[in-house]
């Protein structure tokens, strides 16, 4: 039996927290422009497209996660589409992201006074202009601290990407577990570095909700 | 441009205009006319629906029956564009100010026009400073909203919709919100918007100032037009019980 050093096991799972932070990115970032999308939907005028959008919150809020990752990875190989579980992890994570990311930005926008909403339009503005120059610029600032809170909930969430069979930290882990027959201290590791990762984004959403209250 | 013809219609028109809030029917066939240059001032116990008619004047609020139109335009709630177009004849001023807070009381002023009209940066800038120093604020294009008093973030309200060159311009209850020894500021610069010609339809509670500027005060009750006519016997010769009560509940 080949014997695993300490640093071995860390450079290994170092490596493959690249791809935790790749996929979380991803997630992030395809989830914020989706979820942007979604919330201009939300609060324009067009019939049906408000409920349409809360539903497809709801589906994402209402189902698990896990679930969510079968569906898009054996779905899409059903509909012939070739992909990897790469690309089903970051197709997934982005629409569930999405889902949240515009559910809390939602709360945001209602957050601003209506008397805001009333000035601007009173003042001939259209709605994109409305919310480009008046709504976001003050949603925003509300936003940001429960947006760095939700970025913690993704990065602890690309661990079910492990199930489809997506190197990332998680399933490195249980790699590590099944060579050294060490889960205990393979997991350790793996939860440290997941700390590691959350721990300073969680501490900055916090500071930004003091001074933002300040 | 040519102000020498008289339009055939009233700046302002309204007919039979009716409007609930689900089962209360809160304006129950208002008919007002206001004419060019002219200063309306509706008065009326709180309820009665004066804000409600002025929020409707630029669709603020939609109404189920009657027409309403500005400078011979009518108004049309679906037409999103004719909708814009009308907002740009008519001004509003809140009692709640409604500054746009992240930006400062210059920045204010000029988002509009800007933005509506396509006035270049400079230009608006340059008008945005004149329009300040009409209030009386010349020295605070820069200050944000929070760092003015209540006062001066009213001011700076009316020089963001005088901004948009309106003909007409709605004050709802403006100075309500104020501290007692704020009002008066504003009032002043209201008064030299009507001493200017700006026509004016202001709700308000301020009796003193209304008959002062006025010229129609209109008494509104349950959602009518009550009573209507100059200040001198609005205030003076009240016929209807109804507005002999109100008034004499105000000198209390």
């Amino acid at each position: 039996m080949v014997e695993f050093s300490l640093w071995s096991i860390f450079s290994f799972l170092l490596g493959a927290m690249r791809w935790t932070v790749l996929l979380s990115l991803i997630a992030f970032v395809g989830g914020a422009l989706v979820g942007m999308g979604l919330l201009m939907l939300r609060f324009t005028k067009l019939r049906g497209m408000s409920t349409a959008v809360a539903w497809y919150v709801q589906i994402f809020q209402g189902t698990p996660l896990l679930m969510q990752l079968f569906l898009v990875y054996f779905g899409l190989a059903l509909l012939g589409m070739d992909t990897s579980p790469l690309v089903s992890a970051a197709i997934c994570l982005t629409l569930y992201a999405s889902a949240y990311l515009t559910e809390i930005w939602r709360g945001c926008v209602n957050a601003i006074p209506k008397g805001q909403w009333e000035a601007s339009t009173s003042l001939a503005l259209n709605f994109t202009q409305q919310m480009r120059y008046v709504i976001l610029p003050q949603a925003g600032r509300v936003a940001i601290a429960p947006t760095v809170g939700f970025l913690v909930q993704i990065i602890k969430g690309t661990a079910l990407a492990s199930v489809i069979g997506f190197v990332e930290l998680t399933k490195a882990g249980q790699m590590i577990s099944n060579a050294t027959y060490q889960p205990f201290l393979a997991y350790t590791f793996v939860g440290l570095m997941y700390f590691a990762l959350c721990y300073p984004l969680s501490w900055w959403s916090q500071r930004l909700e003091k001074r933002r209250l300040a | 441009m040519t102000d020498t013809h008289t339009p055939p219609f009233s700046l302002v028109d309204i007919c039979g205009l009716h409007k609930s809030f689900g089962a209360t029917e809160v304006l129950k066939g208002i008919d007002l006319q206001v004419k060019r240059k002219e200063v309306v001032c509706i008065i009326g116990k709180s309820g009665s629906g004066k804000s409600t008619l002025l929020r409707c004047i630029n669709g603020l609020e939609t109404f189920e029956r009657g027409s309403l139109s500005i400078d011979g335009q009518a108004l049309q709630h679906n037409h999103r564009e004719a909708m814009r177009e009308l907002r740009q004849q008519v001004g509003m001023i809140f009692q709640s100010f409604n500054l746009f807070p992240h930006l400062s009381a210059g920045r204010n002023v000029m988002l509009a026009p800007t933005l509506v009209k396509g006035i270049p940066k400079e230009d608006a800038h340059a008008r945005a400073q004149v329009l300040l120093e009409r209030v009386g604020l010349g020295q605070l294009f820069d200050r944000m909203p929070e760092q003015l008093s209540g006062g001066q973030q009213q001011r700076v309200a009316i020089a963001r919709a005088l901004a948009m060159a309106p003909s007409v311009l709605l004050c709802d209850e403006i100075t309500s919100a104020l501290d007692p020894e704020l009002v008066g500021e504003v009032l002043q610069v209201v008064e030299m918007l009507a001493d200017e010609g700006m026509t004016l339809i202001l709700v308000t509670h301020e009796m003193a100032f209304a008959r002062k500027v006025s010229d129609r005060v209109v008494f509104m009750h349950q959602g009518l037009i009550h009573e209507a006519g100059t200040p001198d016997d609005i205030f003076n010769r009240p016929q209807t019980p109804e507005l002999q009560q109100f008034l004499s509940a105000l000198r209390d």
